[in-house]
C-alpha cells in the first residue's frame, strides 16, 4: 500500500500531515533549544536576538553558593531516591507479576496513583503529618516524599520487563536443580534489572527535578535546586537561570539515552 | 463499530497467563510488597486521612487546647466572602479543559505519527523529542516559555521586527500563557498514552475499509478514531489531572490575574499560615482528582482487559 503510494508524483493530504507534525516536534523543541541560546547569551536580562556568546552565566551558576549548595543537596536527595525506590519498586513490582496477590490490578492502581494524584498535595499531607508529629521539616521527611512519586515509575518499568519475560526459564533452573534463592538471584535478577535501573534512572531525575513534593517540605535555608530556581525567577530572569536550565536539560538528555540503551525508551509507549 | 475487536488480532493467545488460573494462592513472593505497602499506608494514606482530619478542626489539635471539631472551613470556602475561592475553583477547571483540548489536537497527530513509524530510526528521534521535554524539569520549562512570551521575549521580538504588530502582545502574565505551557509541559503525556492505543489498532482493518473504497478521511473517522477513543479518554483524563494540579507554571505564567487552587493551597500555607482551611482546599482538589483517577483506571483496565497497567 505504502509502495503504491510512494508512486503518486504528489500527495497533499501527505504532505499536510507531515507538516503539521514536523511543526508539532518544533514546538516541543524550540522552548529547549531556546534556553541554550539564553544561557549563551552575554545580556544581562533575557533579550532576542542573541549579540553574542559568554560563558559567565555558567560561572555565575557554578560559583553562586546558594546555587551550589541547593545542586548538591538536589543531588544528594536524588541519589537516595534511586536507592530507595529501585529496592521498594523492584521487589514490589516482583510481588505484584508473581505473588498471586488478590485484588492485583487494584494494588497496581493504589501504587501509581501519586503520579495522578496533586503532588503538592503529596506535599501538603505530609507537611501537615510531620508537623502534628513535630518532626519539622527533617530531609529524610523530603526524601521519602520523594520516593512515593518516584516508586511508581520503578514498579512501572519492572513490570514491562517482567511482563515480556519467559517463566519457563526459571522454571527450567528449578527443574535443573537450583533453589528459589539461586534461582531469583542467578536467573530473575539479571533479567529483570534493566527495568529496575530504568526505574531508577527515571526516579534520580524525576526527584532532582521535583518542585510540588518539596514546597511544602524544604526547610528555608536548605532549598533544593527547583526551589531556589523558582524563587529566584519571581524576581530575576537572567542567564544564571538559563544556565541552571541547560544542566537540567543536559541531565535530561542523557537519562534519556540511558533509558534507550537500558530497556529501549518503547517500554514507555504504553499505559 | 462495536463489532470490532477491542484487541489486535494479530496478538496471539499468550499461553503464560493461564496459568495464573491455575495457582490462585499468594506466593511467598507476594511479601515483597510489604516494604511498599508500609511506606504507602504511613507516608501516603495516613497524611492524606491527616490532612483531611486537620481541615474539620479550628486550630492544631495537637499543640492547642482550645482545638475544636469544625465545619467553618468548609463553609469559608461555601460563603466565598471576598469572592476568590469560587473563581479560584473554576479557572482552575477551566485552564485544565482548555490544556487538555489543545493538548488532544497536538497530541493526536504525533501520536498517530509515531504509531505508524515506518522507520525505526525515525520512530526512535520522535520518541527522544518527546520524551526529552517530559523529563526536563516543571521550573525549566516554565522558565523557557517565560523567556518566550514576555514583553521582550522571543516570540514579540520577532512580532515585531517583521512588523505584525507596533506593541508587544499580551502573552504572558494571563491565562493564555499558562496554558500554552501547561500544554507543552503536559503533552507527551498525551502523546505516549495516545501511541499506545493506536499502536494496538490492528492495521488491516484501515487497510480493508481502503480497499472496499473510503477515503483516507474516512478511514480515519470511521475506523481509526472511533478505534482509539479509549486511548483519547485516558489521555485526556490524565492531562487534565495534571493540569489542574500544577503549581509552578500558573503561578509564574499567570502573574497575579491567574489564581488556581493549587496556588490557593500554597498561599494558604505559605503566607496565611492557615493549614486548616488549607487542608479543606486539598480535600476539594483532591476529591475532584480521585474521581478522575477512577475513570482513568476503569478505561485502562478495559483496555488492557486484565487491568495491567504495566
Amino acid at each position: 500500500m505504502s509502495a503504491a503510494r510512494n508512486r503518486t508524483p504528489f500527495d497533499a493530504g501527505r504532505a499536510v500531515y507531515l507538516a503539521v507534525n514536523a511543526l508539532l516536534v518544533a514546538f516541543l523543541l524550540a522552548p529547549i533549544a531556546v534556553i541554550l541560546v539564553f544561557a549563551l547569551n552575554p545580556t544581562p536580562y533575557i533579550s532576542f536576538p542573541p549579540v553574542g556568546v559568554t560563558w559567565r552565566w555558567f560561572d555565575k551558576f557554578f560559583s553562586g553558593a546558594d546555587f551550589m549548595n541547593a545542586l548538591w543537596l538536589s543531588l544528594w536527595i536524588a541519589a537516595c531516591v534511586l536507592v530507595l525506590s529501585i529496592l521498594i519498586g523492584g521487589a514490589s513490582a516482583l510481588a505484584l507479576a508473581r505473588g498471586n496477590l488478590p485484588g492485583r490490578a487494584w494494588l497496581t492502581a493504589f501504587f501509581m496513583s501519586p503520579l495522578m494524584l496533586p503532588a503538592i498535595l503529596t506535599g501538603l499531607a505530609l507537611f501537615q503529618s510531620y508537623l502534628l508529629a513535630g518532626l519539622g521539616r527533617p530531609v529524610w521527611g523530603l526524601i521519602i516524599g520523594h520516593t512515593l512519586v518516584a516508586v511508581p515509575y520503578v514498579i512501572r518499568t519492572t513490570l514491562a520487563v517482567l511482563h515480556n519475560f519467559d517463566r519457563r526459564i526459571e522454571e527450567a533452573a528449578a527443574v535443573l536443580g537450583a533453589g528459589p534463592i539461586r534461582v531469583f538471584f542467578e536467573v530473575t535478577l539479571p533479567l529483570i534489572r534493566p527495568g529496575v535501573f530504568a526505574g531508577g534512572v527515571f526516579a534520580f531525575i524525576v526527584s532532582f527535578d521535583q518542585f510540588p513534593v518539596s514546597l511544602f517540605l524544604v526547610q528555608p535555608n536548605g532549598e533544593t535546586l527547583p526551589v531556589v530556581l523558582f524563587n529566584y525567577m519571581k524576581f530575576d530572569l537572567d542567564g544564571a537561570i538559563a544556565a541552571a536550565s541547560t544542566v537540567s536539560i543536559l541531565m535530561a538528555l542523557s537519562v534519556v539515552l540511558i533509558l534507550e540503551k537500558l530497556i529501549g525508551l518503547k517500554a514507555y509507549v504504553k499505559l | 463499530m462495536r463489532d470490532l475487536p477491542r484487541r489486535p488480532l494479530r496478538a496471539a493467545p499468550d499461553l503464560r497467563h493461564h496459568r495464573k488460573v491455575i495457582a490462585s494462592r499468594p506466593t511467598p513472593v507476594a511479601w515483597l510488597i510489604a516494604p511498599a505497602a508500609l511506606l504507602f499506608v504511613l507516608f501516603f494514606v495516613l497524611p492524606f486521612a491527616v490532612m483531611a482530619t486537620m481541615s474539620f478542626f479550628s486550630h492544631n489539635p495537637v499543640s492547642n487546647p482550645n482545638a475544636v471539631l469544625t465545619f467553618r472551613h468548609y463553609q469559608r470556602f461555601i460563603d466565598d466572602s471576598a469572592g476568590i475561592f469560587h473563581e479560584a475553583l473554576l479557572s482552575t477547571l477551566r485552564i485544565g479543559l482548555i490544556t487538555t483540548a489543545i493538548a488532544l489536537a497536538i497530541g493526536y497527530p504525533l501520536a498517530h505519527w509515531m504509531a505508524r513509524m515506518q522507520s525505526r530510526l525515525g520512530h526512535a528521534l520522535l520518541l527522544m523529542a518527546v520524551i526529552a521535554p517530559m523529563l526536563t524539569g516543571i521550573v525549566v520549562r516554565t522558565f523557557a516559555w517565560m523567556t518566550l512570551l514576555q514583553d521582550k521575549g522571543v516570540v514579540n521580538t520577532l512580532l515585531i521586527s517583521w512588523g505584525f504588530t507596533e506593541k508587544p502582545l499580551p502573552l504572558m502574565y494571563n491565562e493564555f500563557g499558562t496554558v500554552v505551557a501547561l500544554v507543552h509541559i503536559y503533552v507527551p503525556f498525551m502523546v505516549l498514552t495516545l501511541t499506545g492505543v493506536i499502536g494496538r489498532i490492528d492495521e488491516r482493518l484501515e487497510q480493508a475499509a481502503r480497499s472496499l473504497g473510503a477515503s483516507r478521511a474516512r478511514t480515519f473517522l470511521e475506523v481509526t478514531l472511533p478505534l482509539s477513543v479509549p486511548g483519547i479518554l485516558a489521555g485526556s483524563l490524565l492531562v487534565f489531572a495534571l493540569s489542574i494540579s500544577a503549581y509552578v507554571t500558573p503561578s509564574l505564567m499567570g502573574g497575579t490575574s491567574v489564581l488556581t487552587l493549587p496556588m490557593l493551597i500554597a498561599q494558604q500555607v505559605g503566607t496565611s499560615f492557615n493549614p486548616g482551611f488549607a487542608g479543606a482546599l486539598g480535600v476539594i482538589l483532591l476529591t475532584v482528582s480521585l474521581a478522575i483517577v477512577v475513570a482513568y483506571n476503569r478505561i485502562l483496565a478495559r483496555l488492557s482487559g486484565q487491568g495491567n497497567l504495566a
